[in-house]
């Protein structure tokens, strides 16, 4: 068929990428059914099987839009267009798609759109998935297309507004007596519209255990936990907030699993067995040491220099590699998740089935990281056709189709650090809401699309992030300084549910490293050698006061405790405890060598000591308390009298085992 | 034995295998059920994949062609077995020499002869041995996981004193090791259902008893300390938080299986001597199997023969008490064992000799105790071997070894390339046809598949059957179905099932 010759407006839309030879005769046939109002497509015996139309008014809101939303939209209309067909307003409808005309206004009977949800050729009946249409829902659409398919005026079906993509600053509560931190401000209003009263907060000890872990990822020292109770001054947990903040190692170290798991760097993984994978350990350690603002993160990994291009090199095994994972689409589907909290993987290959990604979004993004045009494949198969270069939110600035590669890295990079783009802070501040109080504003945290369970307090809070430089010590203080934070841990949600009411921080579980780190203050046992060579900003290599877990590729107990292989990209860790785990703690070589190498250690260092002064020491190195009287009794008869080093071992592991040391509350 | 398993299975609803369930409540991947995952009645209850890590020749094992020995100066194209054709047990199946008691138990199995490989490209052994093992080729977008793991998580575990993967004969620090970890897990759908790892078979014990050093008296009193100090400890706050629970039962779960009657199992010196060395011949007491990977020693492979043996023996003591997948690996390590890259023929007559006693053996014991009808054992390589064809005959792949124009040193002599067009799979029990030969190879050069050609997606669709598990079967991810088998479209071969 010649589609020229229909390629006028409000006809067909062409060119058409799947043309079915048999539809595009029926298209022609329907054409000439428009211009030829006599002529009848279908048969006799077909006319006679059709439910006559509705007889009265039929209304577009109540009668017709429920029937499009649920069987049509999904491939018509938010962005997608099937067979080049688009039901977002009345004027596409009219429009058609790649076969032609979809209805002849006043003439349902010769409307192609009945035909095709009558199925009467098995091959092409709509909706394709899921049961036909009831004989009451054609009833109705034949009403309505023989009433000149009226549609009630706003009514659109075309691609949605995305939210939570501007910036918006809310008003800041009045500060009430009680409440004057910016979060709490918000979490006023917030309980009040809940009915909560506000919990007492947690005493110091809980505080700066929490603290401590959230910040720096390690138990408070005995000796430092002590002066923190002590201290009497009224802004002392701000304070201590600060200072660990300032713990530049402590605090690089930990947070550089976050950021591992996320941008899927680490000593050691698949695809470096044949340079198809570059670390960017040292580019991210530095980032973190000197607190890089988020825009200037964010713009150095997606525009990077050599010692940080590793992210979005993305990785490469060996042999052909599926259209949907190259380099530039796996760089695209991370780019969006980690930044922008959305899902293009499916839309990789197609277009998405579970949000409104489209495979041309997705080789658009991909497509500016392309040396070459970059030709979409749709499920492997190659369509012949480039996608339009263009950011996923074309809302937030255009990209020179005809710039460089290097310039429009420079475009993209600008773009999505750019002060109008919202969706960036909202992530992060998400991200990081989600880390300390166990679940985010939005839930899960790679569905940005998703309204937060308090819109304000999350734009406000982005909001604030980006004014203040994008400093995410600033960030982080901001959350951990609010009362809110500093309620008492509630249970974890077995499911994320959306009915969901914040009363304070959801208990936590210990991350791998957390585990490990920890262990080593219970044992004095770290790592030997850090795996990277790292240089620090004053030119010092390699200074650390001890090789904490993150220095090093995962061993098995890391694994087990469910440090990621970092295949793919990780935001959040599972947290709930396994059998394999639990064999790994109970048998394993690891900890059990770490337990008498550090019991030696410990007795070494405490010659002499009663076991009741031994048996305090771990109990507060462990749990950052003394024991109760019968803690210390039990815990005296297993150290012995004099300790033995067994039992030295022994207490260590059953203190380690403690859902009191291993989780976050 | 039957009545053992159906308790087993009725012991797990009760005790619900706490982990297990718990892992379901903190939103792991729920199973997605359509109309089109239908109820399957299971032909076996447990699978055992003897996996002959880096590519088994068809032509030196289980598919012959001519034979043509060693003459120096002849052509690399002259030879297309290395070793004669033997008799099995089935009149019209063909083994290669060195493989004589599994010939001899061939009546009991079926053979496919036509297992191809995917179109990866430039070999890589460890990717071809990820799509093996998951259906999926990587990278993929989210982390896929093992067959052993959906059985796992699908079907638990046949007894829940048993892991429900175990995976025996595997190292991860030695080469490709990264890429071996990145099949050998559970992926999304969660650790709960990763593997039970135990490299060295002849060490097994180890890996259920007291940590180093510790008597059996000293665990079990840490154990009670520690329940006195849970006691004691006041961390009542949290109530019954699921992450306290969720840890706590973990332990439960562990200290079960320690404890348990079936951690016997895992100790080979509770065998008689006798019965090892029907797997390991000449097997002496405390030997151990644990060389070191020596490239270029070259003397490895006889050093380790007895170590899948033991492997071997260790998967049936594991079947008897309810084990639900175990794998068996003669040990993927690149340029060793079936990664024959030269000196084909020497090498590949010592793997024979490595897994001939143990497979046979294998299949006899499971037949004697009554347990073969519902074990299905799949013996499987990522792709095959051939002197001179790298990949397939039309869709050949860049070249990884030189081959000289004449073959003057015997080092020459053997299957030195990547073959993806043919290869052996063989399979006893588990509802599978007996003395059955499957699809037919070309008997000259290329040896590539004629007929009843199967692919990945199938083995696998016909693997789950025998389980009764759908090849539509899904797993939620992020919003989308996982499917079992590559979206969904693995087809089960019928002919395979008796």
């Amino acid at each position: 068929m010649d589609g020229a010759a229909f390629d006028s407006p409000g006809c067909v839309r062409y060119p058409s990428k799947r043309m079915n030879p048999g539809l595009s005769q029926l298209s022609v046939l329907l054409l000439a059914a428009s211009l030829t109002p006599s002529f009848a497509d279908l048969t006799p015996a077909q006319l006679g099987q059709l439910p006559p139309p509705a007889a009265s008014p039929v209304h577009f809101t109540k009668d017709i839009k429920p029937i499009l939303e649920a069987r049509c939209i999904n491939c018509h209309g938010r962005g997608k267009n099937k067979g080049g067909f688009r039901m977002d307003s009345r004027e596409t409808l009219l429009e058609g798609g790649d076969s032609g005309p979809a209805i002849v206004l006043g003439k349902s009977a010769e409307s192609y759109l009945i035909e095709l949800v009558m199925g009467f050729d098995p091959d092409s009946v709509m909706p394709q998935k899921g049961t036909k249409l009831t004989h009451e829902q054609v009833a109705a659409l034949r009403g309505w297309i023989d009433q000149g398919a009226p549609w009630d005026a706003g009514v659109s079906f075309g691609k949605l507004e995305p939210i939570n993509l501007l910036p918006r600053r809310p008003e800041l509560p009045r500060r009430t007596s009680e409440t004057t931190h910016p979060v709490d401000r918000f979490m006023e209003a917030y309980f009040a519209a809940q009915k909560i009263k506000w919990p007492k907060l947690v005493d110091d000890r809980v505080f700066a255990r929490r603290v401590y872990l959230d910040v720096i990822g390690l138990l408070p020292p005995p000796e430092e936990l002590q002066r923190f109770v002590a201290d009497r001054g009224r802004d002392k947990r701000a304070q201590l907030v600060r200072r660990l903040l300032a713990d530049q190692e402590n605090y690089t170290l930990h947070w550089m699993t976050f950021w591992n798991d996320m941008l899927r760097n680490d000593y050691r993984g698949t695809g470096y067995i044949d340079g198809g994978r570059k670390p960017i350990t040292q580019w991210l350690y530095a980032a973190l040491e000197n607190n890089l603002p988020y825009d200037r993160f964010v713009a150095e990994l997606i525009n990077p220099r050599p010692e940080a291009e590793g992210f979005t090199k993305g990785i490469v095994w060996r042999g052909v590699v599926n259209a949907s994972q190259t380099p530039q689409m796996q760089a695209a589907q991370n780019i969006s998740q980690i930044f922008m909290g959305v899902n293009l993987k499916c839309a990789s290959c197609h277009d998405s089935f579970i949000n409104d990604w489209t495979l041309a979004d997705a080789y658009g993004l991909a497509g500016i990281y392309s040396d070459e045009p970059l030709e979409m494949v749709h499920c492997d198969k190659p369509t012949g056709t480039t996608a339009p270069l263009r950011f996923i939110y074309p809302q937030l600035g255009d990209i020179d189709p005809h710039a460089a590669k290097a310039e429009r890295l420079e475009q993209l990079a600008q773009l999505i650090t750019h002060r109008r783009d919202g969706r960036l802070t909202r992530t992060l501040v998400n991200r990081l809401w989600q880390k300390f109080f166990g679940r985010g504003l939005i839930e899960p945290v790679d569905e940005m699309e998703k309204p937060a369970w308090n819109v304000d307090l999350l734009d406000w809070l982005a909001e604030d992030f980006a004014d203040r430089g994008y400093d995410v010590k600033k960030l982080i203080e901001r959350l951990l300084t609010s009362r809110a934070y500093q309620l008492p841990a509630v249970p974890a949600e077995e499911q994320t549910r959306d009915d969901f009411v914040f009363r304070g921080p959801q208990v936590r579980r210990m991350s791998a490293e957390q585990f490990r780190d920890a262990i080593g203050e219970l044992t004095g046992v770290w790592y030997a050698k850090p795996a990277p060579q790292i240089i620090h900003a004053d030119g010092a290599t390699n200074r650390f006061a001890v090789v904490r877990a993150a220095l090093v590729p995962a061993d098995e107990l890391q694994v087990a405790l469910g440090r990621p292989n970092r295949e793919q990209v990780i935001t959040v860790r599972a947290s709930v405890a396994t059998t394999l785990q639990a064999l790994e703690l109970t048998n394993g070589a690891e900890l059990s060598h770490l337990l008498q190498n550090g019991a030696e250690k410990f007795l070494a260092a405490r010659n002499g000591d009663s076991s009741h002064a031994l048996a305090e020491a771990l109990y507060q190195k462990a749990l950052g308390r003394k024991p109760t009287a019968p803690e210390a009794h039990a815990a005296a008869e297993i150290l012995g009298q004099p300790a033995q080093k067994a039992g030295v071992e022994d207490l260590m592991w059953a203190l380690a085992m403690l859902p009191e040391f291993q989780l976050i509350y | 034995m039957k009545t053992f398993a159906a308790q087993s299975r009725r012991d797990f609803l009760k005790t619900a295998s706490a982990a297990t369930l718990s892992a379901l409540a903190a939103g792991f991947p729920r199973a997605v059920f359509s109309d089109e995952v239908k109820k399957i009645k299971a032909s076996a209850d447990t699978v055992i994949v003897l996996w002959m890590g880096g590519g088994m020749a068809h032509t030196e094992t289980f598919d012959p062609k001519r034979y043509t020995p060693f003459s120096k100066g002849m052509a690399p194209d002259s030879f297309l077995s290395t070793f004669p054709s033997i008799d099995t047990a089935v009149d019209h199946i063909k083994f290669s020499q060195g493989l004589e008691k599994t010939g001899q138990v061939m009546d009991r199995g079926t053979l496919i002869r036509t297992y191809t490989a995917g179109d990866l490209g430039f070999i890589l052994h460890s990717r071809h041995q990820y799509q093996w093992h998951t259906g999926y080729a990587p990278p993929q977008t989210v982390a896929a996981p093992h067959i052993g793991a959906i059985i796992a998580r699908t079907l638990g575990p046949l007894n829940p004193a048993v892991p429900a993967f175990i995976n025996i004969g595997q190292r991860f620090d030695v080469g490709e090791g990264e890429e071996l970890k990145a099949f050998t897990t559970a992926g999304f759908l969660g650790s709960e259902y990763g593997p039970f790892n135990i490299p060295f078979p002849d060490q097994a014990a180890e890996t259920v008893r007291p940590p180093g050093g510790m008597t059996p008296g000293r665990f079990a009193d840490r154990n009670q300390f520690y329940k006195r100090l849970l006691a004691a400890s006041p961390l009542g706050e949290a109530g019954s938080d699921y992450q306290k629970e969720s840890l706590l039962r973990s332990f439960d779960n562990a200290h079960r299986l320690l404890s348990s009657p079936a951690a016997k199992a895992f100790d080979l010196s509770l065998e008689p001597l006798e019965s090892i060395r029907k797997y390991v011949p000449g097997y002496e007491p405390g030997r151990r199997f644990d060389a070191k990977q020596d490239r270029f020693g070259a003397k490895y492979e006889e050093q380790m023969v007895g170590r899948f043996g033991l492997g071997c023996l260790l998967a049936r003591r594991l079947t008897e008490v309810g084990a639900r997948f175990i794998e068996v690996s003669t040990e993927y390590i690149p340029f060793l064992n079936w990664d024959t890259h030269e000196n084909g023929h020497t090498r590949v007559a010592a793997m024979k000799q490595q897994i001939d006693s143990p497979l046979s053996q294998l299949v006899l014991d499971l037949e004697a105790r009554g347990l073969l009808n519902r074990t299905l054992i799949v013996l499987a390589s990522e792709f095959s071997r051939d002197a001179m064809i790298e990949g397939k005959p039309d869709k050949r792949i860049k070249d990884q070894v030189e081959v000289p124009d004449r073959v003057e040193d015997p080092k020459h002599y053997g299957m030195h390339r990547h073959f993806t067009d043919a290869g052996s799979v063989l399979l006893f029990g588990g509802g599978m046809k007996r003395g059955y030969l499957h699809g037919l190879t070309a008997e000259e050069r290329p040896c590539k598949t004629l007929s009843d050609r199967v692919i990945i997606e199938d083995l696998h669709a016909s693997i789950f059957h025998a389980m009764g598990i759908s090849p539509k079967l899904a797993y939620e991810i992020e919003k989308r179905p996982f499917y079992v088998t590559r979206d969904g479209e693995g087809k089960v071969i019928p002919e395979l099932f008796g």
